[in-house]
Formats: C-alpha cells, structure tokens, sequence
C-alpha cells in the first residue's frame, strides 16, 4: 500500500500520461478502423448470403460458413493466425495492419448477423412493391430495404463496435502498441500491478462508458416502434 | 505463398489439445454457473432491494462491462500478488470471468425479471394460487423462457472468447495449449488451423445441447445457425 502511494506521483508524469493517452488513442483507431471495414463487408456477405437462384448455392453457403467459422473462434486464435498468414501474403506488414485484419475479420462476422436480423425485420410486402415497380436486386436494396433497416441495425451495431474496443486488448499479446501492452510494459518497469492495471482499467472505462450511454441513447431514439414514432411528431406543435 | 503444412506434429499432440478442449469447457461451465448465481442474486437485488443496494449493484454491473475482462484478470493475478495473495492462474481466471460475466448476467436476467407483467401475477392470484405458487408457476417459466435465448448465446460467448484470455496468464486450456505446443516447434499456423477447428466442434456440441434443452425444457425455438 505504502509503495502505491510512493510511487503515485512518479506514475503520473507527464511522460507517462501522454504515452497512456497515445495509447488510448491507437486502441480507438484500431478498433474504429477494424469495426468500420467491417461493417462495410458484413454488408458484401449479407447481400451475397441472399443471392437468389440455384446457381448462387455456393456463394451462399460461403458467405454462411465465414459467418460461423469465424463466429465460433476466439480473437485470440484469430489474431494468431492473421499473424502467421499475413506474411504469406504481405511482405512487412505492420502490426497495425494484422490487427486491423483480425478486428476486421471478427467484426464482419458479427456485424453481418446483426445487419442480416435488421433486413429480416424489414416487411416482405416492401420488397413486393419495389419488385412491382421495376427495381432491380441492388435498388431494392439501396433504396427500399437498407432506409427502413438501418435504424435496426445501427444501435446493437454500434454496441458492438462499443464492446469491442475492450476485446481488442488481447491485441497486446502480440506486442502492438495499446493500452493494455503499455500498461505491461509500465509494470514490467517496476510501478506497482495495482495502480498500473487500474488507472488502464480506468483509461478503458472512459472510453467505453461514455460511448455505451450514448449507444443506449440511439437505441431509445432509432428503434421506437413505427407507431410510436409517428406519435410523437404529432405532438409537437 | 510458399508455405508447406506439416501436420504431423500436431496429430501426435492431438491428445494435449484435446485435455485442453477439456479444460476450456470445464472453465466455461464452472465461470458460467458462477455468473448465473451472481446474475440471479444482482437481479433479484436490483428489483426487489433498497436504494443504497439498487446502487451498488449497478456499480459493480456497469464498472465491470465497460473494463476489459483480461485487465481484470491481470489486475487478480498481478494486482493481488502485492498484497501476498498469490492464486494460481487457473483460479485467477475463473474468478475474473466469475465476476465479469455475473455482471453480464445481472443485465441479462434483469431484463427477464422486467418482462413480467403485473397482470401475469394478478390473474394468479385470482386463480387463488399462494405467493409461492405464484414463482413457481408463473414468474419462474416466464423468465426462464424469456432470457433463455440470450443465456445460451452467453455461454457460447463466454466459453470461447472468455476461456481463451487464460492463454495471456499460463492457463493450459485449448489456446493456451497450442501456444505451448506451438512455441517449441514454430508449426504455429497447423496448431491453431486445429485448434480453430476444435473450437467449432465445441461450441457446435454446445449451442445444439443447448438448442434441444431449450425446445424440451422451456420450448424456446433457439437456433442453431
């Protein structure tokens, strides 16, 4: 106890706290980078899952095993392979790079069954009467499906996103350059497990909390029921 | 791309791999049941207990959702040795999952406990059932039912991604093993193309159990897929 508060205020230097501030910041752009490709390619994999006709078969059933492979396998073991393949395929590439393939790779997979549950909420008859005017697959799509989906999407979306930055501390293992691999580091220099682990612990806690409340704030306003919606507008003067 | 696979090696420590498959599930059985009283109990207090307790609970549920699981665990393993209290990295892992997913859990069957309606209760009593009767028949199916699906999705989460961190603190379980394995002869890639693969295997044998408990016990229609 006496050595934590003996060391406290060598641990909050400056240097310490700006080299904890970057770290923060290069958990957040990893994650918002791994979680933002990947929501994009969910989309890719749920619009292919959904191909039409017998000749799409296989297209389907892969798009549904990359979902439930990669959904079954922890991101420890995903960011170990990432890190063994990738050399095969990219020479030098930085430690960044494999650890926005490995959140990319794990966030897809997640991203794509939520996005695929936000569709699946969308009323058959919408789709009917796109069809009756003559819109094509992908303008269905874009124009008539994704409009009424995406406010069931974004919310559980972006709480996942919000979850991840957490999981992504197991990126420390194989040595980028975030929060939790400075915080082994610190302690490694000799501050004590305690503070070191709970001021990161603290560091992670101001960037989820803030983020969840306001995940929990766009699901109150996006995914009220239709009725509701049109209730409250009426109201207004 | 002028990688050979030798997978040699890794079917002659097919069996370690396979201890370690055991491990993992154990770890997930154990922290999971530990989670659900842990849940159950911080539910039941947030519902039904004083302020100052309501208070508490939410405390403890929202500073271990927003802190990351392995940060807990390093902070039991390394933290907690400062104070002499040296636990093994087996018992250091299953604590912090313990307490992480009993916040998990409180949030999980809290929502359960919400979804009763007060009417559900009225028409028991008019059926002159006692207080008893009325958990029993009543409130207890219908939470059960409810929060069945999200239970069964929170083990399959917890058996795979929680299990895995014990890797980072020595824990021999199916990752762990592998980074043993892996670490003495370099066939990184083989040993965890394997140990993906059990992993599949596992947590498929556990979401079908699951599936078919479900539709016999309480007839949830979960899924599989």
């Amino acid at each position: 106890m006496e050595r934590i508060l003996e060391q406290l205020p060598r641990f909050l230097s400056q240097r310490n706290l700006v080299l904890l501030a970057e770290a923060a910041g290069m958990t957040l752009a990893m994650t918002a980078a791994g979680c933002l490709i990947g929501f994009l390619l969910a989309f890719v994999i749920v619009y292919l899952r959904q191909t039409p006709g017998r000749w799409a078969l296989p297209v389907r059933l892969a798009c549904i095993a990359y979902v439930e492979i990669f959904r079954r396998i922890p991101f420890l073991v995903i960011i170990y392979l990432v890190l063994f393949t990738i050399p095969l395929v990219l020479r030098d590439a930085s430690l960044f790079v494999i650890a926005v393939v490995s959140i990319c790779i794990y966030a897809t997979a997640y991203i794509s069954e939520i996005i695929r549950g936000g569709i699946e909420s969308v009323p058959r008859q919408q789709v009917e009467a796109a069809a009756t005017m003559n819109l094509g697959r992908l303008q269905t799509t874009l124009w008539v499906v994704l409009p009424q989906a995406m406010p069931v999407i974004v919310p559980p979306a972006v709480a996942f996103g919000v979850s991840f930055i957490k999981d992504t501390a197991l990126v420390s293992q194989i040595g980028m350059f975030e929060l939790t691999f400075r915080g082994k580091e610190l302690n490694n220099q000799g501050y004590s497990a305690v503070l070191v682990f709970g001021t990161i612990a603290f560091v992670y806690f101001l960037m989820s909390w803030p983020l969840n409340l306001w995940g929990q704030y766009l699901e109150k306003r996006l995914a009220a029921p239709r009725s509701q919606r049109r209730r409250r507008t009426l109201r207004q003067p | 791309m002028n990688y050979t696979f030798q997978f040699g090696v890794v079917w002659r420590d097919l069996g370690a791999l396979m201890d370690g498959a055991l491990v993992t599930f154990q770890l997930g059985l154990l922290a999971f049941w530990g989670g659900a009283l842990i849940g159950l109990a911080g539910a039941a207090l947030k519902t039904f207990g004083p302020r100052p307790v309501r208070a508490l609970v939410d405390t403890y549920v929202v500073f271990l959702t927003n802190t990351p699981a392995l940060i807990q665990i390093y902070f039991l393993y390394f933290g907690l040795a400062e104070f002499r209290i040296r636990w093994s990295g087996e018992f250091c892992l299953l604590l912090g999952l313990t307490l992480n997913a009993g916040a998990y859990l409180t949030m999980i069957m809290r929502a359960g406990f919400l979804s009763v309606r007060r009417a559900e209760m009225e028409a028991g009593e008019v059926l002159g059932m006692t207080r008893l009767q009325q958990i029993s028949y009543i409130i207890a199916p219908h939470i059960a039912r409810t929060i069945y699906p999200a239970l069964a999705n929170f083990f399959i989460v917890i058996l795979v991604m929680g299990t895995s961190i014990g890797a980072v603190i020595g824990v021999d379980e199916l990752t762990g093993t592998a980074i043993t394995l892996a670490t003495v002869n370099y066939r990184w890639l083989e040993y965890f193309t394997v140990v993906a693969g059990l992993y599949i295997v596992l947590t498929l044998i556990a979401s079908v159990g699951l599936a078919l408990f479900g539709r016999w016990a309480f007839r949830v229609k979960a899924r599989v897929f």
